[in-house]
């Protein structure tokens, strides 16, 4: 399977180039298109009680569908939104993905939903969050640009902006300044993370997006 | 023609140099900016054509295009025009050599005045089940065109079959024919699976998709946008 992210970072979309046998889960809606000897079955979301706490609590879909190539197939997978797309190597490792950023994962990778706190809550990120979890393959995805970065420290980002990040990361909430400059800089409510781990960030917020959209709507 | 497509794929527009007496048809209000010595014509119908305009507008109109459509024509030589679409995504030429291809409806850009572009009725039956309109447009002939699309626009050479979701259909040659099928294997499948109904062509043929899909956009937007307050 040979799998290229191309158009980014401002239409990230993915190519996957599959030969028989070959398999991939990825969200439901997520196909743009592909060949017809890939065959798509729909199956929970890993196991009912789990697709149903993913769906209510980590704000995934109830299904997936998986991929499988009867010959050599092309796949085209993409996000709703504009934004970039990144991939993960798990090798026994883990990573907690927020609501919505899962995207496709192959065969091996575990998902999983676990409890991120009320820290995680008022910061905006939802009170679950989603595992990713075995071996091999993640996609996800965020509107905007990704960033990536270490960090062994404290660390502040804003609400909405977290993407992903590793298990040994932790997660307070704070806030930006002062009471006052708090409240008056805009900047309100923010996540202090602790490393040491490794962080993804995303350069735009769709939440972000929909305020600025509703301030120029039906005036 | 001579052309350049900047800005590309995020916000892609198109600078088409044009010589005197040369012509370019355009989706009306796709002109970004353009040089002076230039003549804007605003018809229903082709260039030069005379009787039966207002139908085809009005047919084009049920294509999701505009009843109108804009002649620019340079009255002097090194004059150009710059055109893009309203949202953000790529623009891609397509050369036509005594061939059709068939346009989504709001895709089509601008074209060589020699293309003829006109609504074609795909069906009421594929237009209620693949989310695309009734009518889509129509450009035959010989000469350039372009198109645009929400996302970054990839082309598939089909020979064969090849499956495209509903909303990522940019363009097809006639060559290519579609029908709308369920997505996975089964009904209760297709559904649950989010995929719903697909597109299938068939033949051998270009087939243009686009990367995004407005529909899932919405969708993902729509639930934190305000109501209309009335």
């Amino acid at each position: 399977m040979e799998v290229i992210t191309r158009d980014r970072p401002a239409f990230a979309n993915v190519q996957v180039k599959m030969q028989p046998g070959d398999r991939i889960v990825a969200e439901a809606d997520a196909m743009a298109s592909m060949s017809t000897s890939i065959v798509m079955k729909t199956r929970w979301n890993g196991g009912f009680f789990g697709a149903l706490l993913r769906r209510i609590f980590g704000g995934e879909t109830l299904f997936v569908n998986e991929f499988q190539a009867t010959a050599e197939s092309e796949l085209v997978i993409t996000q709703p939104f504009p934004g970039d797309i990144e991939c993960l190597d798990l090798n026994g490792t883990s990573m907690f993905l927020q609501p919505g950023a899962y995207l496709a994962s192959e065969p091996g990778v575990k998902m999983g939903v676990s409890w991120a706190g009320f820290a995680s809550w008022i910061g905006g990120e939802g009170l679950f969050r989603l595992k990713v979890s075995g071996t091999g393959k993640v996609w996800f995805g965020a509107y905007g640009g990704i960033f990536v970065k270490e960090i062994d420290g404290p660390f502040v980002v804003d609400t909405g902006h977290l993407v992903a990040y590793e298990p040994t990361v932790g997660m307070k909430v704070g806030m930006a300044g002062g009471i006052f400059s708090s409240f008056f800089s805009k900047e309100g409510l923010v996540s202090r993370v602790t490393g040491p781990g490794r962080i993804y960030l995303q350069s735009r917020s769709i939440d972000g997006l929909a305020q600025w959209t509703n301030r120029h709507l039906w005036r | 023609m001579q052309y350049e497509i900047l800005a590309k794929p995020a916000s892609s527009v198109v600078k088409v140099q044009l010589n005197a007496g040369d012509h370019l048809t355009c989706e009306v209000g796709a002109m970004v900016a353009m040089s002076t010595r230039m003549t804007v014509e605003t018809t229903t119908q082709k260039k030069g054509s005379s009787g039966g305009g207002i139908m085809k507008g009005l047919k084009r109109l049920f294509a999701g295009e505009s009843l109108f459509i804009n002649h620019f024509t340079a009255r002097e030589d090194g004059q150009y025009i710059i055109l893009g679409p309203t949202m953000m995504g790529d623009v891609i030429h397509h050369r036509l050599d005594n061939a059709t291809l068939i346009v989504q409806g709001g895709s089509w850009l601008a074209s060589d005045p020699d293309i003829t572009i006109d609504a074609s009725w795909q069906g009421l039956g594929k237009a209620f089940f693949s989310g695309e309109g009734a009518f889509w447009v129509k450009c035959s002939g010989t000469g350039d065109m372009f198109m645009n699309s929400f996302g970054a626009i990839y082309a598939v050479e089909v020979d064969g079959d090849y499956i495209v979701d509903t909303g990522h259909i940019v363009a097809f040659e006639d060559t290519l024919n579609f029908k709308v099928q369920k997505a996975g294997a089964s009904w209760m499948s297709s559904i649950l699976g989010g995929e719903g109904l697909v597109c299938r062509f068939e033949g051998k043929g270009i087939v243009y998709c686009q990367s995004h899909n407005p529909s899932s956009f919405g969708s993902a937007l729509g639930p934190s946008l305000k109501p209309r307050q009335s």
